[in-house]
C-alpha cells in the first residue's frame, strides 16, 4: 500500500470515529430515556441504571394508557393542533393572497407592522390575553375553543409572511389569464394559487401543527382541569423529581409524545428547508 | 359598483387575519402597555391606580430591582450561546463535508435528530434524565468515578453551564443544517486554486470559507440571535418551575418578566419590564432591516 492511501485510510477511519461518537454523545438523553422506559421496574430506589440492560418491558407504556389518561392527552393535542390548522390556514391563506397580489392603501405599512408586532414575545402577551378571556364578556379560560384562538392569532403572522413570500414568487400570469377567461377571486385562489404554492402551504402548515403540539406554557396555564390535558399539561404533570414521580413513565410517556413530531420531521427533511428559505422567515 | 367592489375587496382578504391578530397579538402589545403605568397586583386586581412611570424608574434606576442585572445576563447569554453555536456548528459541518466521508447524509440526520423532538420535551429529559440529583445519569457517572454528586442546577455558575448545555443540544441542528447548506454553496473551484498554491487549512478557513459563507448564514445567525435574547423554556423549565425552583438565579429578561407576572404577581411593574423588551426588539429589528437594505443597495 503506498503512503497516500494509508493515510487516506486514516483519515476516513478518525472522521468516522469522530463521528460515531460526537453522535453518540448527543443521543446519550434519548437512549437513557429509551432504556429507563423500557426497564423492568417503574421505581428508581438504587442508581444502578445502566444505558443500555436485557430485561426488556413495555409495562411502564401499559401503565400509562391504564393509570393515566395518556389517550385522552393525546386526542386533546390532536383537537388543538387540527382545529388550529384549519383555523390558521383559513385566514393566512386568503391574508397572504391579499398582501402579495392585490394594490390596496396601507398595504406596505400594515405588513410591515406585522413585522414588528412579531418580534413582541407571545409570552409576554399572556397575562393580558388571560386577562381578557378570565374577565371578558365570554370566559374562554379552560376552553379549547380559546386555546385555538390564542395558537392561531400567534401563528397567523407566521403564516402570512411565510405564504406572501411563496406566493410573490409564483408569477402572475396564470392567474390573469384565469381571470380572463371569467374565473372569480376564489377559484382563481384555489385552482390556480394554491396548487402552484403547495410546497409553502404544507411546510406552512406543518410548522403551525408542530407549534401547537410543542406547545406547552399556554396550554398548562389555560387549561386546569385533568379531563382537558393536553400531552404537554400530561407530561408536566408526570414530572419526576427527588421525591415525587416516576421517571420510567415520565420517560415513556416523553418518548410517546415525540414519536408524532418525529416522524412528520423526517417526512419532511427535505423541504422543511427550501420551504422555509424562499418566505425568508422562521417560527 | 365594479370599482367600488374591488376597493373593498382586499380588506375582505385580510380581515380574519387581522382580527385574530388584533386580538392575540396587538391588544395584548397595547394592554400591557397602558397597565404598565398603573400599579395593578394581585391585591388590587381591579382597584389598580396610575403611578406615571414608577415602574419604568423602578425597573431602570433601581439597580436591586433585577432587570439590569438579567439585562446584562441576556447579553452574556446571547453572546456565549451565539460564539459557541457558530464555532461548533462550522466545526461540525465543515468535516460532514470532508470529501473522504462516506455516510454524510445518515451522520446529518442523526445529528439533527434533536430538532425533531418537541423542546419542552427534551428540556424535561435533560432535567430528569441527566441533571437529577439523585438518579440522574451525570450524577451515576460522577459517582461511578468515585466523585461526590453534583448538583447541576442550584449554583449560578454550574447552572450557567449545564443550561448552556441544553440551549446548544436544542440550538445546534439548525446552525448546523444552515453552515451545511451554506458550505455546499461553496464553488469547489475556489479551493483547488488554493492547493495550487499550496495554502494552509486555515488559510482556506480564513481567507475562502468564512468570508464566502458569511453572507448566505446572516439571516439564520439574525434570527438564531434573536431566538437566543428571547429564550425562556430552558431557563424555566431547567431552573424555575413553580415548586421546583432549584435555587440558582438566572434570569434572562423574559423569565424576569414572567416571573414578575405570574410569580409574585405584581403586573403593573412586569408590564413595564415586557414594554421596555418590546422597545428593545422593535428597536433591533428596525436597524437590522435598515443595514439589510443598506447592504441590499451596495
Amino acid at each position: 500500500m503506498s503512503k497516500k492511501k494509508i493515510k487516506k485510510l486514516i483519515t476516513k477511519f478518525i472522521l468516522n470515529l469522530f463521528f460515531i461518537s460526537i453522535i453518540f454523545i448527543t443521543l446519550i438523553p434519548i437512549f437513557y430515556a429509551i432504556s429507563v422506559s423500557l426497564s423492568e421496574t417503574n421505581s428508581l430506589v438504587s442508581s444502578e441504571f445502566s444505558l443500555f440492560h436485557l430485561d426488556l418491558s413495555y409495562n411502564n407504556y401499559l401503565e400509562l394508557f391504564k393509570n393515566y389518561d395518556i389517550g385522552l392527552w393525546f386526542i386533546n393535542s390532536t383537537i388543538l393542533a387540527v382545529a388550529t390548522l384549519v383555523f390558521a390556514l383559513g385566514i393566512s391563506i386568503p391574508a397572504a393572497y391579499g398582501f402579495s397580489r392585490i394594490k390596496f392603501k396601507g398595504r406596505n405599512s400594515i405588513f410591515k407592522t406585522l413585522i414588528l408586532l412579531n418580534a413582541f414575545p407571545t409570552i409576554l402577551s399572556m397575562f393580558a390575553i388571560w386577562r381578557i378571556m378570565s374577565t371578558g364578556p365570554v370566559v374562554l379560560v379552560n376552553t379549547r375553543i380559546g386555546l385555538v384562538i390564542i395558537y392561531t392569532g400567534t401563528m397567523a403572522i407566521f403564516g402570512i409572511m411565510n405564504m406572501k413570500g411563496y406566493f410573490d414568487t409564483v408569477p402572475n400570469e396564470i392567474e390573469e389569464a384565469a381571470k380572463i377567461d371569467g374565473a372569480s377571486d376564489f377559484q382563481v385562489i384555489t385552482k390556480v394559487l394554491l396548487p402552484l404554492a403547495k410546497p409553502s402551504i404544507i411546510v406552512t402548515g406543518m410548522m403551525i401543527l408542530i407549534y401547537v403540539w410543542n406547545e406547552y406554557i399556554f396550554s398548562i396555564t389555560f387549561m386546569t382541569g385533568e379531563e382537558n390535558f393536553t400531552l404537554a399539561a400530561g407530561l408536566y404533570s408526570l414530572q419526576a423529581n427527588e421525591t415525587s414521580g416516576s421517571w420510567p413513565i415520565f420517560a415513556a410517556a416523553a418518548l410517546l409524545t415525540s414519536i408524532p413530531v418525529l416522524i412528520i420531521f423526517l417526512l419532511a427533511q427535505k423541504h422543511m428547508v427550501s420551504g422555509l428559505t424562499v418566505g425568508g422567515v422562521k417560527a | 359598483m365594479k370599482k367600488e367592489q374591488s376597493r373593498i375587496k382586499p380588506y375582505i382578504f385580510i380581515t380574519p387575519a387581522l382580527f385574530f391578530i388584533g386580538l392575540i397579538i396587538l391588544f395584548p402589545i397595547l394592554y400591557t402597555f397602558y397597565i404598565s403605568f398603573t400599579n395593578m397586583s394581585i391585591y388590587h386586581w381591579f382597584n389598580f391606580e396610575f403611578h406615571g412611570l414608577n415602574n419604568y424608574v423602578k425597573a431602570l434606576f433601581e439597580l436591586d430591582s433585577g432587570f439590569i442585572t438579567a439585562l446584562l445576563f441576556t447579553c452574556l447569554w446571547t453572546v456565549v450561546n451565539m460564539g459557541l453555536q457558530l464555532i461548533i456548528a462550522f466545526f461540525i459541518a465543515s468535516l460532514l463535508n470532508h470529501k473522504l466521508l462516506r455516510f454524510r447524509g445518515i451522520y446529518k440526520t442523526l445529528l439533527i435528530l434533536p430538532w425533531a423532538i418537541p423542546g419542552y420535551v427534551s428540556i424535561l429529559l435533560w432535567k430528569t434524565g441527566m441533571f437529577n440529583t439523585e438518579f440522574g445519569l451525570l450524577n451515576q457517572w460522577m459517582n461511578d468515578l468515585g466523585f461526590e454528586s453534583v448538583r447541576w442546577l442550584n449554583k449560578d455558575v454550574i447552572a450557567f453551564v449545564s443550561v448552556t448545555v441544553v440551549n446548544l443540544w436544542l440550538a445546534l441542528p439548525f446552525m448546523i443544517v444552515i453552515m451545511d447548506g451554506a458550505l455546499q454553496s461553496i464553488d469547489k473551484s475556489y479551493y483547488e486554486a488554493a492547493d495550487m498554491e499550496s495554502a494552509t487549512i486555515l488559510d482556506k478557513a480564513f481567507k475562502i470559507t468564512i468570508p464566502l459563507i458569511k453572507p448566505v448564514i446572516a439571516p439564520a445567525v439574525i434570527i438564531t440571535i434573536f431566538t437566543t435574547f428571547k429564550q425562556f423554556d430552558v431557563i424555566y423549565l431547567l431552573t424555575l418551575q413553580p415548586g421546583a425552583q432549584t435555587g440558582a438565579n438566572l434570569h434572562t429578561i423574559i423569565t424576569y418578566a414572567y416571573e414578575n407576572a405570574f410569580i409574585t404577581s405584581n403586573y403593573g411593574y412586569s408590564s413595564a419590564i415586557s414594554t421596555i423588551i418590546f422597545i428593545i426588539l422593535v428597536s433591533t429589528t428596525l436597524i437590522w432591516n435598515r443595514s439589510r437594505r443598506g447592504v441590499a443597495h451596495e
